[in-house]
C-alpha cells in the first residue's frame, strides 16, 4: 500500500518534471514541443556513454549536453519560425523529433544501449514490515528539489519574472523591455536541464536507452501540460503530476484491464479539452473555440 | 492567430472548376503509376502502397487544407478502415485458427474486396462523424491535441481488444488486389471527390472560415457544421486508405497506422502544400521518390567504382529535415498551395 502511494508520487513527480519542461517553452512561445522526448533521450544516451567517468561527471555532461541540444533546436529551427502559428510549430517539432530519433539511430544504433547508472537505486529500504524501493524515494526527493528550485527561479529571480511575464502576454512583455530571444533561450535551457533530470530517473529504472526512449513520457507529459493548462507553469507541473499519479494508480487498480489505462486517460483528456479548451488552470491567451 | 501553412495565397482559394486543375494531377498520377509499376513486381508493390498513401494524404488535405485545423485523428480512421476490411474479407477458416478470441458474428462474415471497401468507408466516415460532433468544437492547438488523443485511444483499443481484431498481432491473409489498376481507380475517384468537394459551395465556405472565422460566420456559415461535414468525408477517405493498405500488403495491424504513418502522411501533405489537391499529389510523389532513392543508398549503391552505403535511418532523417526546411523556407509547400497549372507549376514564387 505504501509502495503504491510512493510509486504514484514518484511517477507523478517525474511526469511533473517533464510537463514543466514542456510548459516552460510553451509559455514563452506557444510551442508544444514534441521533441522534448529527444532531449530526454540524449540525456540518457550521454549518461550511459559516459558513466565510466564516474557518476557526478557523467551527470554534468548529460545536463550540459541536453541544455546545448535544447539551445540548438531553438537556434536551428524554432527561432526561424517566430511568426508561425502554434499548429505550424507543433508540426515542426514533430519533424525535429523524428529527425533526432533517426539521428540517434545512425549514431548509437537502433538497438537499446544498456548500462548501469546508479545501481544502488534498485535496492530496498525496510521499515518494519514494509519495504520500499530506494528509486522511488530518490525520485520523489529529486522531483521535490527540482520543482522547488524551479519555483524559486520563476518566482524570485528577474529572469523568472520575465519568463512569467512573457508567458502571460508575450507582446506586452516585449514592449515593456523584456528581451524576447533571451527569455526564450533561457526557457529552452531550463527545459533541457529538466529533461536531463527526467532522463536520469528513467534510465536508472530501465537500464537501457533506444532512439524512441523519450517518446512515451513526452506524449503523456504533453497531455499533462494540456490538462493542467497550457501557458500556466504551475498548471503544467500539476497536470503532469496528475497524469503520472493517475497512470500509476490505474495500473495498480485496473488489474487485468490495465492495458486500457491509456484509453481512459486519453478519453479524459478529450473531455477536459472540450469542457475547458484552455486547460484546468486556464490562460486566456490560448483559448480558441468555435 | 494565422497559420501560414494553412493559408492559401490565392485568396480565397480555387473557386471555379477548371478542367486542367482536375485532369492535370489525374494524368500525372495515372501515367506515373503505370510507368513505375511496369518496371518490376517490386515496383508494382511500391506503386500500390504509394497510392494507398496518396489517398490518405488526400483525406488529410480535404480536412486540414480546407478548414485550416490541424488533425492527427485521421490515422485512427485509417486503422478503422484497415481493420474493418480485414475482418470482412479474411477467410472464415483463418479467422477461426488465428483470431480465436474474435466476436462470434464477426468470425462468420466473409465477402469480396469491393463490397468490403464500401462498408469500410461507411464505418470510417461514421466514426469520424461521431467523434467530429465533439472534436470539431475545438480549434487551433486544442484541436491538434484532442485529435492526437483520439489517435492514442484508437491505437490502445485496437492494440488490445481481441474481440474486434488480432490485438498486438497481425491480421494475416487479407486478400490482395489482383492488379495495380484497382488502386489507381480508387485513387482517381478520391482525387475527383476531393477536388469537387473543395470547390463546392461548402468547400469555399469552409475555406472562408479558415481565412476569417468571424467574417464567415457573419455570412451565415456554421463553422462547426462545415467542419463536421469535412471531417466525416476525410474520415471516410482515410478509412479507404487503410483498407487499400490492407489489401496491398495482405495483412494489417494496429501499429501500421501509428506515429510513423501519421508522421509520413502529414509530412507529405506539408511538403507538397496543404491547401491544394495538387499539393497532396506532389508531396506524396516527392517524399516517395526521395525515400526510395535513399533506401537504395541504404542498401548500397556503386557510383563510378565507389561504393556508397548510407546507414539505416538516413531516410527518415532526410524526410524529417525536408519537412522542417519546407516549414521554414517555403511554408506553403512545393506547390505554393496552388492547384495544378500548366504555367510553371513549381517555380512561381508565392
Amino acid at each position: 500500500m505504501i509502495q503504491t502511494i510512493l510509486d504514484a508520487l514518484s511517477y507523478g513527480g517525474i511526469y511533473g518534471l517533464a510537463a514543466l519542461g514542456i510548459g516552460l517553452v510553451f509559455g514563452v512561445m506557444r510551442l508544444v514541443n514534441f521533441a522534448h522526448g529527444e532531449l530526454i533521450a540524449i540525456g540518457a544516451y550521454l549518461l550511459i556513454v559516459t558513466i565510466d567517468l564516474g557518476l557526478p561527471l557523467s551527470i554534468l555532461i548529460a545536463v550540459t549536453g541536453t541544455a546545448i541540444l535544447a539551445l540548438l533546436m531553438e537556434f536551428g529551427v524554432f527561432k526561424r519560425l517566430r511568426l508561425a502559428g502554434p499548429a505550424v510549430l507543433l508540426i515542426a517539432s514533430f519533424g525535429v523529433s523524428v529527425f533526432l530519433q533517426r539521428f540517434y539511430e545512425i549514431i548509437f544504433g537502433a538497438l537499446p544501449l544498456s548500462g548501469q547508472i546508479a545501481p544502488w537505486m534498485a535496492g530496498v529500504i525496510e521499515f518494519g514490515d514494509t519495504t520500499i524501493t530506494r528509486g522511488s524515494v530518490v525520485t520523489i526527493i529529486l522531483a521535490l528539489v527540482l520543482l522547488s528550485a524551479m519555483w524559486f527561479f520563476i518566482e524570485k529571480t528577474t529572469l523568472g519574472l520575465q519568463i512569467r511575464a512573457a508567458s502571460s502576454d508575450f507582446q506586452t512583455a516585449r514592449l515593456l523591455g523584456v528581451r524576447s530571444n533571451r527569455v526564450i533561450g533561457a526557457a529552452f535551457v531550463f527545459s533541457g536541464v529538466l529533461a536531463a533530470a527526467v532522463a536520469f530517473v528513467l534510465v536508472t529504472q530501465r537500464g537501457s536507452v533506444d532512439p524512441l526512449f523519450g517518446v512515451n513520457i513526452t506524449i503523456l507529459a504533453l497531455v499533462g501540460t494540456v490538462i493542467g493548462g497550457l501557458g500556466s507553469l504551475q498548471g503544467a507541473a500539476l497536470g503532469g503530476f496528475a497524469v503520472g499519479a493517475t497512470i500509476s494508480l490505474l495500473n495498480s487498480f485496473l488489474g487485468n484491464y490495465r492495458v486500457y489505462t491509456y484509453t481512459w486517460l486519453f478519453i479524459l483528456v478529450i473531455i477536459v479539452l472540450l469542457v475547458r479548451p484552455g486547460g484546468l488552470i486556464s490562460n486566456k491567451a490560448v483559448k480558441e473555440r468555435v | 492567430m494565422s497559420d501560414d501553412l494553412l493559408r492559401s495565397n490565392q485568396l480565397p482559394g480555387v473557386t471555379r472548376f477548371k478542367w486542367q486543375q482536375l485532369l492535370g494531377p489525374i494524368v500525372v498520377v495515372v501515367a506515373l503509376s503505370y510507368v513505375v509499376s511496369g518496371i518490376s513486381v517490386t515496383f508494382t508493390f511500391l506503386t500500390e502502397g504509394t497510392l494507398a498513401l496518396l489517398v490518405m494524404v488526400l483525406g488529410l488535405q480535404v480536412f486540414i487544407g480546407n478548414s485550416g485545423v490541424l488533425s492527427f485523428g485521421q490515422s485512427a480512421f485509417a486503422m478503422v478502415g484497415g481493420f474493418a476490411t480485414g475482418l470482412l474479407t479474411v477467410p472464415v477458416k483463418i479467422k477461426e485458427n488465428v483470431l480465436d478470441e474474435l466476436w462470434e458474428p464477426l468470425k462468420a462474415i466473409n465477402m469480396g474486396i469491393w463490397p468490403s471497401l464500401v462498408i469500410a468507408v461507411v464505418i470510417g466516415a461514421f466514426f469520424a462523424f461521431l467523434t467530429g460532433l465533439f472534436l470539431m468544437r475545438l480549434s487551433g492547438l486544442a484541436a491538434g491535441i484532442a485529435t492526437f488523443a483520439l489517435l492514442m485511444v484508437a491505437d490502445n483499443v485496437f492494440f488490445n481488444w481481441r474481440l474486434i481484431g488480432p490485438g498486438p498481432q497481425v491480421m494475416p491473409q487479407v486478400p490482395k488486389f489482383s492488379f495495380v489498376d484497382e488502386s489507381i481507380i480508387l485513387a482517381v475517384i478520391v482525387m475527383v471527390v476531393v477536388y469537387l468537394i473543395g470547390i463546392s459551395r461548402r468547400g469555399r465556405l469552409l475555406r472562408a472560415t479558415r481565412e476569417d472565422p468571424l467574417a464567415a460566420r457573419a455570412l451565415g456559415a456554421s463553422v462547426w457544421r462545415l467542419r463536421v461535414l469535412f471531417f466525416t468525408v476525410s474520415g471516410g477517405i482515410a478509412a479507404l486508405s487503410g483498407a487499400m493498405y490492407a489489401h496491398h500488403s495482405g495483412a494489417v495491424s494496429a501499429r501500421d497506422f501509428y506515429l510513423g504513418f501519421t508522421f509520413t502522411t502529414l509530412a507529405m501533405l506539408v511538403i507538397g502544400g496543404a491547401t491544394s489537391m495538387w499539393g497532396a499529389v506532389v508531396g506524396t510523389i516527392a517524399v516517395t521518390v526521395i525515400g526510395q532513392i535513399l533506401l537504395e543508398f541504404e542498401s548500397g549503391v556503386t557510383i563510378g567504382g565507389l561504393e556508397i552505403t548510407l546507414p539505416n535511418g538516413v531516410r527518415g532523417l532526410v524526410i524529417a529535415a525536408a519537412l522542417v526546411a519546407i516549414l521554414i523556407w517555403r511554408p506553403k509547400g512545393l506547390t505554393g498551395g496552388r492547384e495544378f497549372s500548366l504555367r510553371l507549376p513549381f517555380l512561381s514564387r508565392p
